[in-house]
């Protein structure tokens, strides 16, 4: 008899990896219904504008046009993810280049932009604000005079203009810190605006032309709150709204939006057919939800020695023209603004702020990259001033276990000291190098996020386990990684298990995939399921073996007791498919700890030109056990790239609200030819929190590389950047004042 | 204004009544129904939509259909060898070569015109030749993994069986 292998731990190839690479795989924007329209939306060349008037009469008359909607023929609802602020279409004004102002449904792409062209929309153009800070001004216009109104304001006004959010984290008494101080140091830090690039646009198909039901395909990856928010947009009762599944390619944070669907449902219903949205990618870069820009202070008061007595930082947000595309409507990573240092002092306020530029959503670790670049650059400017080695001192701040983290978490296991120990023995920090090459450090945690998941597990005919979940994998490889769970609890391999993805009809609600809490949340709920079959395959198969049910176990796929044996598929074909079902539907707790990454860059910079060139990252992490080490590296190397794209080259470019870099040719982002050496240290932690022991990996690694690169320059020729990316431009002007100074 | 056009695609013919302005892309996807070919930044510069034609790595996305009215045209639903997977697929399986998928008929396309072009690249030459071919998941290592694999298998298939 054959023995299964455990299933944990191994690199199990995706299970849908045979239609990825064949193209058979479905994403929305392959999926046609028949009867079905395309829709393309008119979006407003204005950062800020009274719609005086829209005359779609000519749009109209076009042959092959089925519908043509502005925001009059739409509810004033306003939608949202947790903030609704965001108008279906524009009602009256417009608040960014983009917003969207009307809408056509017709029988080919080509027939919706031509009818676009036709449609007449006269402006009457206000004065706009751009800057966050100048937004917050008392002399600012007013974006949102009916703000205090909003649904899902995070908490009571603010008071402040434009300011919808201001958050505050606070330990021990900040003004006695700076008292007790020898030195204190203040630096600023501006992060820009990035787009997450996921190559596949986002799409839609809304189906409301029959009945009562609405179906909808969308690349979204939180199908259950998208649909509790078009629910609440439209006023159609949860239950009449299904979401199908479909492949998504590529998330990053982006794709938690509703983006078109909320629209595409008043075209459907105009139309009295399915229609189907596809964004082109100029539209993508110029509307998306980008990663949020920030302006960042922090202020420090340290000894003598190096230690840091008190911390003051302060963010601002530019959120752009809506909250909408935030799950929180503030972003939660501000918390990180003190760093990974203990201190008995400190104070984080973090800004939301209303502009007239595009607006802003969620990408990977929100906030975070901003806030870590930001303070980590402030440390190795601190220990420069302080003529200490940026590793001494962190090493003489840096948390240790029993530590409250400066805002007065505290966590069960601190692996900070390790990670940095680690990066720095792979990076051999001490050694000679050569001129204009240089070395930098960053580090950070991430706390895994938890939600609610329901997992259900059926027996196919042959006795095979059937996986039921209405989850999309957003191309992490999550589905192969629960398959391999369910394997592990029923003693079988991974290639018996098979995921069916159900509609969010036949489910109960389930989170999607962010805050890198799938592994343990949806692995949770997707083991206690697998428990619940296994407990019952063993009541099952307790009279077939003429045995007591503690006597009977399950191994390599067998009920066994005494010596006898029955397979899987005898069991249900004695009982039955309806008693064998496992399930399980729950959120677990928050988990009392976190995890650590170190990274490190080494950098050559170009005196003559300022071009710099990244020769190595190396990312130390603190983990779990690893459940599937192919895709574990993945999501690490996949991220520090993301880094180095932020950290050199990726920015949104904004003129007065206008974007202009709005294709891939333009907007770059990293290649195969601009990859450096990845090295990747790996150092086992206690216990994670999810399970076989195992932590989520999908975010950290993207975190600290800006910082890190930023930190490298300055040691390869003296230059400190402050402002991202760190690009060749900036670097060579600071050279040149260096000299200039120097002569 | 409409015009025909003969394509044979995956060793399919067929006759098309289509606009003379239609893109390739559109054309493939939509007129003749094959969605693996996927199209993201619609400007020639992500790989995304990679066909080869006539043998030739082309971007479909800024390719008129009209304009290669005759040719022999692959796509990614016409790498697989009677059904089974091409020694590419297979190695874009095992090392990691995609995440999320939607580049990754882009990727493979570009990775045969590649090796039918140099059967055994050095990693520079890799590096070099599929930067046309963005990926936002894997960081690249993977895919160049992937590609590095797929020209030792295939080399030494060719070898054992020659």
């Amino acid at each position: 008899m054959a023995t299964t292998q455990s299933a944990i731990g191994r690199s199990i190839t995706r299970g849908e990896g045979p239609d990825k690479v064949t193209g058979k795989s479905i994403y929305t924007a392959d999926i046609s219904v028949p009867g079905m329209l395309w829709g393309r939306v008119l979006r407003s060349p204005y950062p800020y504008a009274r719609i005086v008037s829209i005359d779609t009469s000519k749009a109209l008359a076009l042959p092959g046009v089925y519908a043509v909607v502005t925001g009059q023929d739409v509810p004033e609802t306003r939608v949202g993810r947790r903030m609704l602020d965001m108008p279906i279409l524009a009602q009256d004004v417009v608040r960014f280049v983009g917003e969207k102002v009307a809408a056509v449904a017709a029988g080919s792409k080509d027939i919706c932009d031509e009818a676009l062209l036709l449609i007449e929309v006269e402006y009457e153009e206000l004065d706009a604000v751009f800057d966050a800070e100048e937004a917050m001004e008392p002399s600012a216009p007013d974006l949102h005079p009916d703000m205090d109104s909003y649904t899902g304001l995070p908490q009571p006004p603010s008071g402040i203009k434009n300011t919808f959010a201001h958050i505050t984290w606070e330990k021990g008494d900040i003004e006695q810190g700076f008292k007790e101080s020898d030195i204190i140091f203040e630096h600023s830090f501006n992060a820009q605006l990035m787009h997450q690039a996921y190559i596949e646009p986002h799409a839609c198909i809304v189906d409301a032309s029959e009945g009562n039901q609405v179906n909808i395909w969308a690349n979204n990856k939180d199908p259950y709150m998208l649909r509790d928010q078009v629910s609440a947009a439209w006023g159609v009762p949860t239950e009449n709204i299904v979401l199908h599944p479909t492949s998504i390619g590529g998330d990053f944070g982006g794709k938690g939006s509703f983006m078109d669907v909320p629209l595409c449902y008043y075209l459907s219903k105009y139309s009295g057919r399915p229609v189907k949205m596809v964004m082109d990618y100029i539209q993508e870069l110029m509307a998306g939800n980008p990663r949020h820009p920030a302006v960042m202070t922090i202020k420090t008061g340290v000894m003598k020695d190096g230690t840091i007595v008190a911390r003051q930082a302060r963010a601002i947000f530019d959120s752009g023209a809506y909250g909408a595309f935030k799950p929180r409507a503030y972003l939660g990573g501000a918390d990180h603004l003190c760093g990974v240092y203990r201190m008995p002092n400190a104070r984080i306020d973090s800004y939301t702020v209303y502009t007239n530029n595009v607006p802003r959503g969620h990408m990977r670790s929100p906030a975070k990259p901003q806030v870590v670049f930001a303070v980590e650059s402030h440390m190795d400017m601190i220990a420069a001033e302080l003529h200490m080695d940026p590793y001494e001192f962190r090493l003489k701040n840096v948390m240790r276990e029993g530590d409250a983290s400066p805002i007065g978490r505290h966590w069960s296991q601190i692996k900070a000291l390790d990670t940095l120990e680690a990066a720095n023995k792979a990076a051999n920090v001490r050694d000679a190098r050569p001129a204009n090459t240089g070395i930098g450090m960053a580090m950070t945690d991430l706390v895994q996020g938890t939600g609610q998941f329901a997992a259900k597990i059926g027996l196919s005919d042959e006795g095979k386990p059937e996986l039921h979940m209405a989850f999309w994998d957003t191309g992490t490889g999550s589905h192969t990684v629960l398959r391999q769970m369910v394997a592990e609890e029923l003693t079988l391999n991974t290639s018996d298990v098979q995921i069916i993805l159900e509609t969010t009809a036949n489910m109960p609600f389930s989170a999607g995939s962010g805050g890198s809490r799938v592994t343990l949340s949806a692995g949770k709920a997707v083991v206690a399921a697998a428990v619940d079959l296994r407990q019952k395959l063993v009541e099952a198969a307790s009279p077939l073996l003429d045995a007591p049910e503690d006597q009977v176990s399950l191994q390599n796929g067998l009920l066994m007791a005494a010596g006898r044996s029955v397979t899987i598929a005898e069991v249900l074909a004695a009982t039955g498919s309806e008693s064998l079902t496992g399930e399980a539907h729950q959120t677990p707790e928050a988990p009392d700890l976190t995890s650590f990454c170190t990274q490190i860059a080494e950098v050559h910079v170009d005196p003559e030109t300022g071009e710099i060139t990244v020769k190595k990252i190396i990312s130390a992490h603190d983990i779990g056990a690893i459940l599937n080490p192919l895709n574990h590296q993945g999501q690490i190397e996949g991220g520090m790239i993301q880094g180095l794209g932020y950290a050199l080259m990726e920015e949104l470019e904004l003129e007065d609200g206008h974007i202009s870099n709005l294709s891939f040719g333009d907007y770059k982002i990293p290649t195969s030819a601009d990859i450096p050496t990845m090295e990747t240290v790996l150092i086992q932690g206690d216990v994670g929190p999810a399970p076989y022991e195992s932590k989520g990996i999908g975010e950290s690694s993207n975190i600290p590389v800006a910082g890190a690169i930023a930190n490298a320059v300055f040691d390869a020729v003296g230059v400190r950047i402050t402002d991202l990316p760190v690009t060749a431009d900036k670097v060579l002007s600071k050279l040149q004042e260096l000299g200039n100074q120097r002569k | 204004m409409n015009q025909k056009v003969r394509l044979k695609v995956n060793g399919t013919d067929h006759e098309l009544d289509i606009p003379a302005r239609r893109l390739l892309v559109d054309c493939i996807r939509y007129d003749i129904g094959l969605t693996g070919t996927k199209e993201s930044c619609s400007v020639g510069v992500c790989g995304a939509c990679a066909v080869l034609v006539d043998g030739e790595m082309y971007a479909s996305c800024i390719t008129l259909a009209a304009s290669v009215d005759g040719a022999e045209i692959t796509t990614i639903e016409g790498i697989a060898e009677d059904g089974n997977l091409h020694p590419i697929q297979q190695a874009f399986i095992d090392h990691g070569g995609f995440q999320c998928g939607i580049c990754t008929p882009g990727q493979i396309i570009a990775t045969k015109s590649l090796l039918d072009e140099n059967p055994s690249p050095t990693e520079d030459e890799i590096k070099d030749y599929m930067m046309g071919n963005l990926c936002r998941c894997t960081g690249y290592y993977g895919i160049l993994n992937s590609i590095a694999a797929a020209a030792k298998n295939m080399n030494e298939a060719a070898e054992s069986g020659g």
